[in-house]
Order: structure tokens, then sequence, then C-alpha cells
């Protein structure tokens, strides 16, 4: 190796100690994608990447280091010590160090970047010689399971390969768990619920061989396993009951895909169905009303309502989010990178980022406020109750029977009135009008009692008020007129020659009342555009003079009226031929008569009412209207082009449909998102599976096996078990069935391994990647809730539904724009499990936000877990869990004897343990301390219980003692910790 | 100075802050995340000796006409009245604006009381004189025109939400100073700013680093107080038996977040105890409210400015005050010049200038950098929506005042200046990216190296742009 003349300085970590050598380079075969890249995007990346290349240099590209820049080739194939990059790197270059600012290479990452140059620079991709692509973009290939020295202890081929990789680093796997920590382990990860301590017993008793399997099998049954999945898979969808952005409008009908999210993990659709369903249900052959409902998964997208914003600013938003959402939990990648320019370590270019925004560019959604296209959905329930109605309904028709007799004496008598009215001959007189009278609001203008209201002195002065005639007013047409926030007044009378009875026609633009013969006949406050025949009121006309007022107030815009006069309520077309002799008429007039009959006789009133009550709950049925996708018709399909920058207004080149070229071709599937999903999970994609089992795997083991679950490109980590992540993989390819991928999963040994970490394991091994014991994992907010909901008893297990509204601090919805008020919902439904908790992405519940809940703005693909003193006040004061603490200790109150078996019972039902001795004695002491205190001070005890009088039955101080060990219990690292 | 030596030192810092954010995924480093669990900050984790311990921003919601209040512009006066030049009108896109609007002269009078001779509305007698502690930017700008993005832009450096918000960018970097308080707090007084929580939001930070509103109503933080019927006696029982039950739990399996925990509950504890304590403005002695104006158990400015005294005083990293009411538009009485500013000048006059001249007094203005100002500038026309009776200002990107004051910042100066009316700036435009630099610069970090890994890039404050301006430096 070449001596330099030039002191150069070591390259061990943290010390600088003079050399004069380069390190050496690495043993062994080295992996462009995996080793070099992240080396070179980390150190040299800034200045010489895509984005940038000072001195003309680009370090990405195998070529373009060959090529070198001002000062000449970077790199000699086969010979690092002559090429320019490692000398630079080192030091040995003209006494400079690269790079100038930020990290320098470590002597071990010197020494891998010597001997992949040494190897001949090898790079796959862009222009090297493909001898090897980015790890995980290799397609999936099941693996040979690995030899083991203890096969017996491997339950699951899965565990071959952990073994293995035990045996190399001189491990041993920890002893399996106790069977109860498992079982409460199996339960919480599966359905997000602890078993009850009889579920305990019942499986500690099970000697079977097949015990476990049948617990597993029993688990992925219940209809919670289906609210598990479900609720994991919420925040990858950005799933919230309001729109986000500034105004944060509620959105109350997203909760119905929630539902058939549910009902789709119940059911394990296979995972690439599902896919097709959540991102293009719609365009499936004769597509369910289930599958287009699934479709919602893209609609969760924020939506902007304030006003003056550019729809198409936030559509573009809207679209972006889908294609970074659809890549971050399908494939694993970081494409919105690509957003304004050319990843920069990952092989996608802006145009590709573009191409996959074309996919998502053609449906019908845009931004709108009412947040079109909506599909209305209704529920199982509602479709059967639908139907079930629709039997009545026709059943109740059949019962509007109507007999010749009976329709000829209503028609006869029909006649007599409509007579009477033309005898009557009523003449109305010119309308007198006084208007426009403003107000500070329409609220106002509608309630001011104005002069005409107490009594009209009609063509005179009236309280400063003139009233003038309005010949212009003629009957039969809508009359217009302008005047924001205010009311008009129009006062006629009407002459008539006998008693007789009439109906008013009447429109109005906005609100209305009607005085006739000086009493109010109508007060109806809307807001509506005039038209004839919005009000129909029956009235009697007096012989001599009637007296008609009405009163239209107008909120914004044009306002106006509708009048005319009728002699009834019937179609004209019906009235002439009442009017006609009997005999005069033809089967189809009689049948219009009939018909008339059926609508209009007293004695099928209670008929008619049935069928009116059938009708409107039949209209109440259509079900919550869904936001969807929706594609376009072919005449109004979007021409996507590139944004430039990443901004929506400089439109680049045109593209089409297609997916990254780093990737294998969308081949003959349809250019459209249906083709895109099919895509995602066809056999030769590399990444979808690997993606989902590894996202399972970071779920049961608080790690992904590619630790960077969000992303599997040249930044992401490398996976810790590669042959295990593809085994699970291509398993999880022969059918996409979760369920029996989390089977296969929590079976196996290695997730039954005891979660006690030894001191010399967690110096050895301190994130557990080698997965030598089982973690142990603090619940999320959600599943703490929803423990405690379980063992205090409380939890009502409904499935679906509307979100719901449990207690939360007064003044966490202060929202600047809206009236929406927080309110506890009422009955049991404050214990539903917290999954369907009401979600407003600006102020999500508190609770869950103290336990790393995410605002659901964007996907989010993990959550942190954190450990603060915010999440200990949760649990010891939040009102949930004050409440979960007295329904506990009722619960163990109930339990016959002493103190002993009470506290042992409510350990149980908490932990799924007998307390030890220790625990006993200690948490005996507390409960006779707290029995002397609150004996002490009863009003403390009934202050502490008494807001739970639903819960009361004991004596508070019984139940106040007992509610303290329940707060200690509930705030417990065993029970707050999934072991 | 060895400069390998010192580039390997920064190289170890680098990767202490790098750190951190890698054991996001797991549960054993997790707790490490915690300012509360770490050791005061140490020099270790700044990138440069710092100037200032911490914040005190004080953000005006709505934006208030600093044209009025500290950039007096004689000619606008002598043109009030008259059409706006047509060069304004170009290529303009107002909120409210419409067709060709006229220029509106000041309503208010002005005054000298400070050294620096800066001529400062007449409405703010006692900020006047508190003014050479100061350093005025006259000529700050920004992207948005529109308060939500606006104020996104702002306080979390892009204008959509879902960014950290600057005090947890600090919080992330630096922790907090004291293990009983968290490490940003928000005040509010008045509404909720247009843009909601998603300015004191975490954003992809973990949430440890949100702003913790303190509210002035009920627990001033989540689920402080403990149930009634629970004394403190009764809770430090409770927490006593927890520990003994948790450790005994921790001997067997191990898990050192179970030692966590354990710490985390004594904390909790504490904070019980620590944060009425901060909060409790009635302990201060009467002098101190006569001076900033201040009466215990109301929301206002004033008590939110003596409250953030006494939560710096305490070690929190960065308190985050929000007033509401600066949308002088002139629909109406409720948000005109003549009505709502006068209003506004009065409720903030006393307690800013009283605020500044408290941290002095106690030594603290030295260690505590006090951030003045709104979301953007507003139009020296007049607004005359709708044909207004009222005189107003519409939304202004182009140019608006901050004041500066206290740790790092170079005292007594005036930085930059707008045209002759006004409208935009004619010398050493700041852009709020290059405020924010310079905030994150004054506590001793480098902006573009304060990154987070999301999405598979570093994200920062400043996004991609910004620079430390020294002109604002002491």
């Amino acid at each position: 190796m070449a001596r330099h003349l030039v002191p150069v300085f070591s390259w061990l970590a943290g010390i600088a100690v003079a050399q004069q050598s380069l390190p050496a380079p690495a043993a062994g075969a080295v992996d462009y994608p995996s080793q070099i890249a992240p080396l070179l995007a980390e150190h040299c990346g800034r200045c010489h990447g895509a984005e940038r290349q000072r001195n003309g240099l680009r370090l990405d590209r195998r070529a373009a280091i060959l090529k070198g820049g001002r000062q000449g080739p970077a790199a000699v194939v086969g010979d690092s010590t002559q090429s320019l990059l490692v000398r630079k790197v080192a030091g040995m270059a003209d006494g400079k160090v690269m790079p100038p600012e930020g990290a320098l290479m470590t002597a071990a990452q010197l020494g891998l970047l010597r001997a992949w140059i040494d190897q001949g620079m090898a790079m796959p991709g862009a222009d090297g010689p493909d001898d090897g692509t980015h790890w995980s973009y290799r397609a999936v290939r099941l693996p040979a399971l690995p030899p083991v020295d203890d096969a017996a202890w491997c339950q699951q081929p899965l565990d071959r390969f952990v073994l293995h990789r035990l045996q190399r680093e001189g491990l041993r796997p920890s002893p399996a768990a106790p069977r109860a920590t498992w079982l409460r382990r199996v339960a919480l990860d599966l359905c997000g619920l602890p078993p009850t301590p009889a579920e305990v017993a019942a499986f500690l008793a099970d000697t079977a061989p097949d015990a476990y399997e049948r617990q597993v099998d029993r688990l992925l049954a219940l209809p919670s396993y289906g609210e598990q999945r479900a609720w994991r898979w919420l925040d990858l969808a950005r799933y919230a009951d309001s729109m986000g952005y500034e105004k944060d409008g509620l959105r109350r009908t997203m909760w119905r895909w929630r539902d058939q999210l549910i009902a789709s993990w119940n059911e394990d659709v296979p995972f690439d169905r599902f896919t097709q369903e959540q991102l293009a249900g719609d365009l499936l052959r004769a597509a369910t009303l289930e599958q287009q409902v699934a479709t919602a998964f893209h609609r969760q997208t924020m939506n902007n309502t304030e006003g003056g914003t550019d729809n198409e600013e936030f559509r573009c938003a809207a679209v972006v989010d889908r294609v970074n959402t659809t890549m971050s939990v399908w494939m694993g990648s970081t494409m919105a990178c690509a957003q304004c320019h050319d990843h920069k370590y990952d092989p996608f270019t802006q145009v590709e980022y573009y191409r996959l925004f074309a996919f998502f560019d053609q449906t019908e959604d845009a931004d709108r406020d009412d947040e079109a296209p909506t599909l209305p959905a209704p529920t199982a329930a509602q479709q059967a109750r639908a139907m079930a109605i629709a039997g009545e309904r026709a059943a109740a028709v059949a019962e509007l029977r109507a007999d010749d007799a009976a329709v000829q004496a209503w028609a006869e008598a029909q006649r007599r009135v409509l007579s009477a009215f033309d005898a009557a001959a009523p003449v109305a007189s010119t309308w007198q009008v006084l208007g426009p009278l403003a107000a500070a609001d329409f609220d106002a203008a509608y309630a001011t009692v104005w002069a005409p209201e107490r009594g009209v002195t009609n063509d005179r002065l009236q309280e400063g008020l003139s009233w003038r005639p309005a010949p212009e007013f003629v009957d039969g047409r809508v009359h217009t007129w302008r005047g924001d926030n205010s009311a008009w007044y129009l006062y006629r009378t009407i002459a008539s020659g006998a008693a007789a009875s009439a109906v008013l026609s009447l429109g109005s633009d906005d609100a209305i009342k009607v005085w006739w013969n000086g009493k109010e006949v109508l007060a109806k406050k809307v807001g509506r555009a005039a038209g004839a025949d919005q009000e129909l009121l029956p009235v009697e006309l007096t012989p001599g003079i009637n007296t008609l007022l009405l009163k239209i107030v107008n909120g914004g815009g044009p306002g106006g009226f509708y009048f005319d006069l009728r002699r009834s309520t019937m179609p004209p077309e019906l009235v002439a031929t009442l009017m006609l002799p009997p005999d005069a008429c033809d089967e189809a007039q009689r049948q219009q008569v009939r018909d008339a009959f059926r609508q209009t006789a007293p004695d099928l009133a209670p008929v008619r009412a049935k069928i009116a009550a059938l009708d409107a709950e039949l209209a109440a049925l259509a079900g919550p209207a869904v936001p969807v996708m929706r594609e376009l018709p072919a005449d109004r399909r979007r021409t996507t082009r590139v944004h430039v920058r990443g901004s929506f207004l400089t439109q680049g080149e045109v593209v089409t449909p297609d997916v990254p070229s780093c990737w294998p071709p969308l081949g003959d599937r349809p250019r459209n998102r249906l083709g895109l999903a099919q895509w995602l999970c066809a056999p030769e994609n590399p990444l979808t599976a690997r993606v989902q089992v590894n996202r399972v795997w970071e779920e049961l083991f608080g790690r992904g096996l590619v630790e960077t679950v969000e992303d599997f490109g040249a930044q992401g980590d490398p996976p810790m078990h590669p042959e295990l992540l593809d085994w699970l993989a291509a398993g999880f390819m022969t059918d996409w069935s979760m369920k029996r991928l989390l089977r296969t999963i929590v079976l196996s040994a290695t997730y039954r391994q005891s979660s006690v970490v030894l001191p010399e394991l967690l110096a050895r091994d301190p994130y557990n990647r080698l997965l030598a014991r089982a973690p142990a994992l603090r619940l999320s907010g959600e599943a703490l809730r929803d423990q405690a909901l379980a063992v205090s008893g409380l939890l009502r297990e409904r499935i679906g539904g509307p979100s719901v509204m449990p207690h939360q601090p007064d003044g966490v919805w202060l929202q600047m724009y809206s009236g929406d008020r927080w309110q506890t919902s009422p009955g049991d439904d404050r214990w539903r499990r917290s999954m369907y908790t009401f979600w407003r992405r600006t102020s999500p519940h508190p609770m869950l936000m103290v336990f790393d809940a995410p605002s659901r703005e964007v996907c989010k693909t993990l959550r942190v877990r954190t450990n603060t003193p915010l999440q200990a006040l949760a649990s010891w004061n939040d009102p949930q869990f004050v409440e979960a603490a007295v329904a506990l200790a009722a619960r163990a109150l109930r339990e016959p004897g002493d103190d002993l078996p009470r506290l042992e019972a409510a350990f149980v039902r908490c932990l799924l343990r007998a307390p030890t001795e220790r625990e006993r004695d200690r948490l005996l002491l507390l409960v006779r301390d707290e029995r002397r205190h609150f004996a002490a001070n009863p009003a403390a005890a009934t202050a502490l219980v008494g807001p739970w009088t639903e819960l009361a039955g004991p004596p508070p101080i019984e139940l106040a003692t007992f509610t303290v060990l329940a707060n200690v219990l509930l705030s417990l690292d065993e029970f707050v910790t999934r072991g | 100075m060895d400069p390998i030596r010192e580039r390997m030192r920064q190289l170890t810092r680098r990767w202490f802050l790098r750190d951190s954010s890698l054991a996001l995924g797991g549960m054993a480093l997790a707790a490490d995340l915690l300012p509360t669990a770490r050791p005061a900050v140490g020099p270790g984790r700044h990138h440069h000796p710092p100037r200032a311990r911490n914040v005190i921003w004080l953000h005006m919601e709505g934006a208030p006409p600093t044209l009025d209040m500290f950039d007096r512009k004689p000619v606008l006066d002598r043109f009030d009245g008259k059409p706006c030049p047509d060069e304004f009108l170009q290529k303009e896109r107002f909120a409210f604006i419409k067709g060709h609007p006229k220029l509106l002269g000041h309503r208010w009078g002005f005054q000298r009381r400070n050294r620096l001779g800066v001529e400062v509305i007449e409405l703010l007698p006692h900020l006047a004189q508190v003014l050479d502690d100061c350093c005025l930017v006259k000529s700050m700008f920004t992207d948005q025109f529109n308060h939500a993005p606006a104020e996104l832009m702002l306080l979390t450096g892009a204008p959509r939400p879902g960014r950290p918000s600057t005090g947890s960018w600090l919080s992330y970097g630096l922790g907090s100073e004291n293990r009983n308080l968290p490490a940003f707090v928000v005040l509010m007084s008045g509404n909720l700013p247009s843009a909601g929580k998603s300015l004191w939001s975490p954003g992809f930070l973990p949430s440890v680093h949100q702003g913790v509103e303190f509210r002035t109503q009920g627990d001033p933080v989540p689920y402080l107080a403990d149930p009634a019927g629970m004394d403190r006696a009764q809770r430090q029982r409770l927490l006593a038996a927890m520990s003994d039950l948790n450790r005994q739990h921790a001997a067997t399996a191990g898990n050192p977040e179970t030692d966590t925990r354990i710490a985390q509950y004594e904390l909790a504890f504490a904070m019980q105890m620590s944060v009425p304590e901060a909060t409790d403005l009635a302990s201060e002695p009467a002098a101190i409210h006569e001076l900033y104006g201040t009466t215990p158990g109301r929301t206002s400015l004033a008590n939110n400015c003596l409250l953030a005294r006494r939560l710096i005083e305490r070690g929190v990293r960065f308190v985050h005050l929000f007033d509401s009411g600066w949308d002088i538009h002139g629909t109406g009485p409720g948000d005109d010049l003549m009505t709502q500013f006068p209003k506004k000048c009065r409720e903030l006059d006393r307690p800013l200038a009283a605020l500044l001249l408290d941290l002095r007094r106690r030594g603290l203005l030295d260690d505590t950098l006090v951030i003045w100002g709104g979301e953007f500038g507003r139009t020296p026309m007049n607004e005359e929506r709708d044909g207004s009776r009222f005189f107003g200002r519409d939304h202004h990107p182009h140019c608006h005042a901050m004041l500066l004051a206290g740790g790092g910042i170079k005292a007594g100066a005036v930085i930059g200046a707008t045209d002759e009316l006004g409208y935009k700036i004619v010398e050493s435009p700041i852009h709020v990216h290059d405020l924010q630099a310079t905030v994150l610069h004054c506590l001793g970090l480098d902006h573009e190296r304060l990154t987070f890994p999301f999405q598979g890039r570093d994200f920062r404050l400043t996004d991609v742009f910004g620079r430390v301006r020294p002109e604002l430096l002491a």
C-alpha cells in the first residue's frame, strides 16, 4: 500500500491521532445498495448528489463517478488507493478532508468504500453492471430453512431463522413465558382486549397438545379481532371524524367506512382483494355497495372548506396525499420526496412521481365543501329493516280499499264544496305593501313585531310606516324584491258572496307568516326561493269581507312571494274531473277519482298515516352518505402534468399513469387505480408482502424486522433477519390471509418467549434485534382504556356504528368557526371501545394524545411509545379511569368474604395472576390505611365515588377504599405493559 | 485550537442529537427522548455556545398594523384618501380589498420616548420607554397572506399543518431545564388562533415535544388534579404503594422501562405541586401586579406575561403567548383602527413593557429571548370592505415589524426599512425563515443541523431555506 508524505489521520472514530496510512479495505463482498449507497448519500450526497453537483462531481451514478468532476475521475476501478474519492475522504489529497462539513467517514466506512472500488465498483440500477438490486427490490423468494441445533425448540418454521441467528451469536432463546402471560399477550395483540380470569383458568387447565392453537383460533374468530385489525389500519388510513385544515368541519358519516373495514378483517378478506377494494372498489366489475364504501380509504384526505381557498390546490394536496399514503402503506417507500424533485436516495424521478399521481388524478372529488361524491350506504341492519318495511308498506297499500259507493259519496261531497266556492265568487282587492323593514339580521327581522302584526289600519300611516298599493303583484306569479335581513308585509281583502272553503297557495323567499281574518294561521322560518304551492293553506271564506296579511322575511339575496287563491288543495285536473257529472266520466277519470279518494278519504287516514310513517322511516334508512372514490366520465378526464417544484400552479410535461421503472412493469393491467391495486399485490411485486408482514412484526415485537417500517429504500435499515422476512412474505403471498399470518407468528416459539430481560442480554442486545426474548410493550392509549373498561366490567362490546363521545375535559374543543360541542354520549356509549371515540383532527381526545396517538392529518405508519408524567396523570385522574376504578372496586366488593379475597379478585382481574405474598401484604396495608382515612373523612369517600352513582351499591367508605386500590392497580407497570 | 479535534467534537455532538431520534422505534431508549428523564441541558447538546436559554414569544394573532405602531410614514398621511399607486395592484392578490383602494394615513399620533429616537404610536406610552432594550425589525416578510398558513409559516416553517412548531424543535434539541415542568408551554388570551393547535404541534417529532397548553380555567394541564375526595397525602400513599409494587415487578421482569415509569410517576406527583405553584399569580407582590396590570384569576395578556416570566424563571424553555383580536380590517367597530385597535394597544402596552422591565431587573433578559409580532403586515390602503365606513387595513405579506429583545439580540437597534408608503421593503428584507434560523442560533443551535428524519429525509424548522442574520445579533 502506498505511503504518503502528507500526514493523515487515523479513522478510529472519536480519536484524532496522526497516522500515515489508509485503513485496510473491508474483507468480504461489499453490497452497493445496502452498504455503499447510504454511505455516499450521507457523507457526500449534499454536494455531489442528484440535486447539487459541486465542481461537476456526482457520486450516485457509476458513470458519473468514473467521469468525475473538475479534478478528474473520482475513482479508478480496482484500485482504491489511486482513487481521488478515497484520497479526498481520507484527507490525503491537497490537505483537505472531505466532506468539509458534517460527519467524516469512520475507518470502517472508508474500508468499505475501498473494498467496493477494489472489487469493481458494482452499482446496480442506473448505469452499473446489473449484479444486484437494492435488497427490497429483489423478488421475494421462499428461502430454505436453515439448520438449527435444537429443532425441538421450534414451534414454527420461522423459529429456525431466529434460532439459527442466535446460534451464530452464541445466544440461547429465553424460556417460554408463563401460559397466562402468553394468553394475555396474544389476546391483547389479536383482539386488543385482555382475557378474563375464567378464560385464563380454562387455558391453564387445558393440557391438550393443541391448547395454544385452539386459543388462537378462538381469538381470531371473535368480532373484536376485526376491531383490533381495523384500529391498526386507522392510523394508516388517517381516519378521522373531521375534515382537517383550519375549519376542521365534522365528518359525520365516515364511521360507515370503519364498519366496512371491521367486517373485512373479520371475514379475513385476502389482502390482495382487500387492497383492490380499499383503492379501487368502485372499479371492480359489478362493485357491491360495500366495495364502493371501502374506497373511502382515500377519501380520508383533508378537505379545506375555508372561504376563498383554491379548491384545485387542495384537491392536488389530497391526490399527493393519496400517492404518498399508498406508497408508504403498501410499498414502504418514501415517494413523497419525489414530489418536488428527483428522489435523492431512491431511484424515483419526479416524472415518475407524477405518473403515480396520474392514477389518482381521475376521480370526481375536488375538495368541495359537501365532500361530493358521496354514496348513501345503509348498514346491514338498515338494509334489513328497509326490506321489512317494503313488505309492511305493500300490505298497508293493499288496505287502501275503495268501493264504488264510498267513492261516489265522497265525490259528491267534494262537488258540493267546490260548487260553494264558485257560488261565493270571491274577489280579492289589490295588494297593499309595506316594506322593506330592515333588521340587524334574519332572526331579528322574523321576530320583530312591526305595527301591521298588531292590527292593520289600511291605507294610512301606521307608526310611521306607510302602505302602498301594488297592482303589479298579480296572482299566480312569483314576485321578487331586494333587501337583506328585512321584512315585507302584504295585505289584501277578499270579498265573498257566501260561506265557502278555499285554499291559499303561497310561496315565500324566505320566511313567511300568514294571518287570515286577523288570526295567525302560518309561521314558517325557512330559507328558500319562492315558488308556487310551497304552502297550501285551507281557509274558510266568510260572507262579506275577509282579510289576509302576509309577512315575508328575506335573509340575503332576492326576496319575494307567490300567491294564488284556489278552490281546493286538489290538483286542477282532479277538480275538473270531480265537477263532471259522474256518468260523463271515462274509466281513466273514474280511476283518477278512486285514487284521490284513497289519498284523502278520512276513513283511510290511519292507513295513510301508517304508510307515511313507513315512508319516513324508509327515507331515514337511506344510510350515511359516505364520501367515496368515483372515476370521472370519459369526457371529463383530467390531463395530468408534472407539477414543477411541486407547485400545482406550475404545470410541466404531460404524464400518463405508470409505475416507477425500478419496479416490475404494470404490464397489461388497466392504467387506473384498479390496475395499480392489482400490481401492488402481483406475485412479482417485491415490496407489498414484505412491508405488510414487517408491519405485523413491528406490532407484535415492538420493532420491525426492517426497523424503518416506513422506508424500505436506500435510506432505510436493511433487515436484521432477511430470510425470515422473505419466508413470511412468501407465505403471506400464497393466500394473503392475515389471520393465517398472525396465527403462524403468535404460535411460534419466538413469540412465546418470556419477556423477562436479563441484564447480560440487555447489555448484549439492548433493542432485542436478535429476538432472544419477547418484548414488553407499553399499551396504546386505546388499549389501556379498553383494558380498564374490560377489567372493571364497564366495557360495552357493540361492534361498529357512529363515533361516540366519552368523557373529555371541558374546553378542549374550542373551535373558532364552529358551534360543534363535545357532548358526552348518553347511556352506555361512553363505555365503548376507544376506536369509536370521536376523532377531531385539530383536537383528538387528550388522553389518547398523551399516549402518543397521532393527529391523523396524514398517514402515520409507526406510533412511538413514550413514557411521560402526563401519562401517569391520565391513568390516575382521567375521569374515564377513575370511573373504571370505581367500577372495579364495586366488582371486587361483590366477592364474598373479607379484604383478602376481594383484593385478590381485583388483582387477578387486572394482572391475570395471583399476587405474591409481598404484593398481597403491601396492598392489604394500603386497604387498611385508606379505610382508616375514609372512616375519618367520610365526606372524602362520598366525594370520590359520588359522581358515579350508576355504579354505587356498597357503602361509600368501602367503595372508596377499594377505588383507591383499583386506582393503584390500573396504573401498575405490569398493567400498562403487555409483557 | 486543533481543528480536527474540534471537528470530532462536533461530530459527536451531532451524533448525540441523531441518536435520540434513532431511538424512536424502540422501547429501551424511548425514555431517553424525554427531556424530563435527562439531566438538565448540557453543553454537549448545543452546536455552539448559546446566547439565550429561554424564549418568550408573544404572537399577536390576526396581525397588528405595525405600520401604525412602529413605522411612521408622513407621506402616507399626506396622500390620505387618495387612490394608491397603480403598481400596488399589479399581480397582487388581496384577501379582501376590491377595486382600486385608497391610501389610509395614520389615525393616531406618534411619540419619541426612547434614546433610539424611534417614533412609537401614542397608544403605547409604556412600551415606547423600553424600546431601548429592543431590536426593532421593520423589514420582516412572509409568503402567505391568510392567517392560518401565515401563522404556520412563521411558527413551523411551512404553510400547512404537520410540521413541528419552533418550541417543539427547541424541546427536541435542548430538552427542559426543569424536570417538574414541560419544556414548551402555550398560554392563550382570547380565541384559538386560526391555525389552531397545529401551532404548537410536535408534527412528526415525538409527542412529548408538543406544546402544553396551560389553561386558565380548570386544570392548567390535563388530568393534573386528583379526583375529588383525594388529598395530597393520600395520593402520596398511593404513589408509594405503586412504586413498591412496580419495584417488585422491575426486579423480576428486568425491563428498564419500568424504572423509567417509576421515575415518571414520581415526577407526575411533583408536577401536581409544581404546576399549580408556577401558575399561582396571587403569590406575586402587589408592586408586580401594579407593574403588569394583572388581576389573578382572569384570562388576559397581562396575566400571561407575568405567568411567562414565572415559567421562564422555573426553567421552562419556551413560552408561547397567543393574543387574539389584532385583525384590524375595519368592517365594524369590533375590528377597526379607531375602537378595537386602541383597545388592543392598551391591553398590550403595560404588560409587555413590564415584562421586559421585570426580566431586566431580575437579570433574566440576558438569558431570555423575547419576540413580539404577528403573522404578517397590513396594507397602507384602507380596506373598505363592502363600502365599510370604518377604517382598517387588509392582510399584507410584504412587510411588517417585529420586536426582538434579550438573549443574544442587539439592543437598541432598528433594522431594515420600508418605502415611504410602507408598502414594500427597501432595506434588509428578513424572511420569517431567517428569523427562525436566528432564533435557533441564539439558543446555540444550527438550523441546518437540528434535523429529524421523517418520510425518508431530514426535516428542519427552516425547511430548505433561511440564514442567520448577524445584523440582529449583539
